[in-house]
């Protein structure tokens, strides 16, 4: 029986049962960082909302997975935690949608992914996959069995 | 495609706001209403009563200590506020389980609705905008023609999708070129037949198009155009529609505003939407 974590707006999961499936859903602007250790089959997924906590540390202390800057550190500690190694650790990215908005003013699905590429950019991290961008919101699911990733936009459902 | 008629016929079936909150309507446009008048309309219908008393509690109205009784609610933050309250708590109730045409389970426009209300207002503050009354309920209300007109969107649904796919018009567009009107035009029909606020009214007409509401004072409907199309970025109710849908620059540019001040709103209002997203679950 397929257990279902849900990983709601500002939240982190992780999880090494193998029946269990983590969830999140309607991912507009924001980001799912979904990463899997096949060594020891062992997962998890951050759905944050904005970039960066500098001009929010109380809530960045209170709620690090708001942001991508406090709270990606976070679910790759929580995988180490559980033996997880980084050399290991498969990356897949989505959501990071926007609005028909030719000004940019709303652009902070766009900002949520340059920072975050930005990050790992810094530490060596390799993205395997991504599905961003577009007038879209994602369900994204990830299998603890077997790492695989599925992306569901407009009702279609699509392996990354 | 429908006719006008047809669109008022489906008012006439939908489950209406409780009388109170028409009568509570009147009673804040009236410049000799009391505390009490507004007590006489809202105790003897227990279940707007509770409902009412939930939410008040909710960390978002800010009160210290927790109120028991409609009196002490509006003791304690006055009429407009309670007003508000009571719009919301009475909106609660006649949401159908599932939105035909939207796709949205009830849980999901509840979350939409009270999103936009918390995100206009924490906008106005952030932007340091003098926002008319009733901006809360002008917010929680903007969609309520949806409510109206999804049953006659729910058969071209696969075509809605077809059209959504190309991701070159926005969602409001297509209803209008599939049923000749929008739900824009429906809730504004909708919110005169419940006798609800002026405030209300044009929000739910203009909030798509704030542009195109000539020469009242759009300073509502602006904050409500931008709390709308927030709430869709971050995944607040998302319907079919998603995030097909376009800002209007003019807003942008009225209310002035950047990128940072929208990030503050959300960050600040994430915890707030969330617990009264689930309130009524």
């Amino acid at each position: 029986m397929e257990k279902l974590i849900t990983v709601d707006i500002a939240d982190i999961k992780v999880s090494s049962d193998r029946d269990s499936t983590i969830v999140t859903y309607a991912l507009g602007s924001c980001i799912a960082v979904i990463v899997y250790d096949p060594m020891q089959r062992c997962g998890g997924m951050i759905h944050y909302m904005l970039p960066l906590s500098t001009k929010s540390p109380e809530k960045a202390a209170w709620k690090p997975a708001m942001f991508a800057d406090s709270g990606i550190p976070i679910l790759f500690e929580k995988m180490y935690a559980q033996g997880c190694k980084k050399e290991n650790i498969i990356v897949k990215v989505a959501g990071g949608g926007q609005l028909y908005d030719d000004k940019g003013t709303f652009n902070i699905g766009k900002r949520n992914y340059t920072v975050m590429r930005k990050m790992f950019w810094k530490n060596n991290i390799i993205i395997a996959a991504e599905d961003v961008g577009g007038a879209k919101s994602r369900t994204a699911k990830l299998r603890i069995a077997d790492g695989r990733v599925t992306i569901k936009v407009k009702g279609v459902e699509a392996e990354l | 495609m429908i006719t006008h008629e047809q669109i008022l016929g489906k008012i006439d079936n939908l489950p209406t706001l409780p009388t109170a909150v028409a009568q509570l309507s009147r009673l804040i446009a009236s410049p000799t209403s009391s505390a009490k008048d507004f007590e006489t309309v809202i105790r003897p219908d227990p279940s707007l009563t509770a409902n009412l008393l939930r939410l008040a509690n909710s960390a978002y109205f800010g009160l210290r200590r927790e109120v028991i009784s409609v009196k002490q609610a509006i003791t304690l933050l006055g009429s407009k506020r309670v007003f508000d309250i009571a719009a919301s708590a009475g909106f609660s109730k006649i949401i159908p389980p599932r939105l035909p045409g939207y796709g949205v389970p009830s849980a999901s426009f509840w979350l939409h609705s009270i999103a936009v209300a918390v995100l206009a207002e924490r906008l106005a503050t952030e932007l340091h905008v003098k926002a008319p009354g009733l901006l809360f309920t002008a917010g929680l209300l903007h969609d309520l023609g949806k409510l109206a007109i999804g049953s006659f969107l729910e058969n071209e649904e696969a075509s809605l999708r077809d059209r959504l796919a190309e991701e070159s018009e926005s969602f409001v567009n297509l209803e209008k070129e599939i049923l000749g009107t929008d739900h824009g035009e429906v809730g504004e029909e909708l919110a005169k037949l419940w006798d609800l606020p002026e405030a209300v009214i044009w929000t739910a007409k203009w909030h798509h198009n704030p542009n195109d509401a000539g020469d009242i004072d759009t300073t509502l409907v602006d904050l409500v155009h931008i709390a709308d199309a927030m709430a869709h970025m971050f995944g607040y109710g998302a319907d079919l529609g998603e995030l097909s849908r376009t800002i209007d620059p003019n807003v942008a540019q009225r209310l002035n505003f950047n990128i940072h001040s929208l990030e503050a709103v959300s960050s600040e209002t994430e915890t707030q939407i969330r617990e009264m997203g689930e309130m009524f679950n």
